[in-house]
């Protein structure tokens, strides 16, 4: 029988509303709060700590999906920012944005990172069609 | 020349800044599915499978693919139990992860291709299931439910359960393999 892992839930339950969890690795990647004043959160399940991710939160953004790679290095997300949604991959060492654009151009709603970190697969609209796109990361 | 020369340099440089040189390419055809929608994808840890859900006679229903030859890979216990919703693979595919309808209710459910068991993951009556996310090695199970009009994210502990998935382990082939007793 699966079992709560209450330490962790205790403090999941302490941080408010959180959505889209992600796990991979030691790292547990999710959007917490409420409407408009979401964010990124990375969570490091063996120090059952939250994770700096300077440049990647913006108030003025509205994240939509979120996955991590396994050694909690690349973050790839889709948000709405401006009236457009895009998606971009965060490498964390380095505090770098990458916008990946959608090529033919469509609307992405759904990441998931490989867990090695090298491919991502994203769901895309495209003419009214869902569609899903893999796409290689150096 | 060498003004144009500049132009396709710096043409280039952008289009790297940008990530539209990314190698890429579509999922490709649902097979025998009707349509081309497919949502929700899932890859396994090196990429080897990919986990979506596609429209089948009106059903949003689970496919399994080996990568890039798109062969479709049987699933035992899923079947009748749609909508599906919320795949998530382990690293060499050995688990299949989703929320299927049972009844009135979302349900979690875990298949493991080695041996064709299947696992369910009970959750009290006051919340329901959204989206699941298997950890790459099969330890843990993180569920999103819906309670008293919130999202919330709780965490499973898979270990006395399932046997670990590790990188490097070899790919479950074919699936659907009888329950072992």
């Amino acid at each position: 029988m699966p079992q709560p892992i209450v330490p962790l839930n205790s403090r999941l339950e302490a941080i408010g509303a959180n959505r889209d969890p992600a796990l991979s690795g030691r790292w547990l990647a999710l959007i917490s709060g409420r409407g408009g004043r979401e964010q990124v959160l990375l969570l490091d399940l063996e120090r059952q700590q939250p994770i700096d991710l300077p440049g990647l939160n913006r108030a003025d953004a509205q994240p939509v999906s979120v996955s991590v790679d396994a050694a909690g290095e690349r973050i790839a997300l889709v948000r709405q920012l401006e009236g457009r949604t895009e998606l971009v991959l965060y490498r964390r060492s380095v505090q770098s944005l990458q916008p990946i654009p959608m090529v033919p151009s469509g609307v992405a709603r759904q990441v998931q990172l490989q867990t090695d970190g090298r491919q991502l697969a994203v769901q895309v609209s495209r003419g009214g069609i869902w569609q899903v796109d893999l796409v290689q990361i150096p | 020349m060498s003004a144009l020369l500049l132009i396709t340099l710096s043409l280039l440089v952008s289009g790297c800044s940008g990530g539209a040189w990314l190698a890429r390419r579509s999922a490709g055809p649902v097979g025998v599915f009707n349509g081309n929608s497919r949502q929700e994808p899932a890859l396994s840890g090196q990429g080897r499978f990919l986990a979506s859900v596609v429209d089948r006679g009106g059903r949003a229903t689970l496919l399994l693919q080996e990568q890039p030859s798109g062969r479709i890979l049987p699933l035992r216990h899923f079947q009748n139990r749609q909508p599906h919703s919320s795949p998530s693979l382990s690293w060499n595919g050995r688990y299949v992860a989703a929320l299927v309808q049972q009844g009135n209710q979302r349900l979690a459910l875990i298949e493991d291709r080695a041996n064709g068991n299947l696992h369910r993951l009970p959750l009290p009556s006051n919340r329901t299931a959204v989206r699941l996310s298997l950890s790459p090695e099969a330890r843990q199970l993180a569920v999103q439910v819906a309670q008293a009009g919130q999202w919330r994210v709780q965490l499973f502990d898979l270990r006395s359960l399932l046997e670990p998935d590790l990188p490097g382990g070899l790919a479950v082939q074919g699936g659907g393999a009888e329950p072992s007793p």
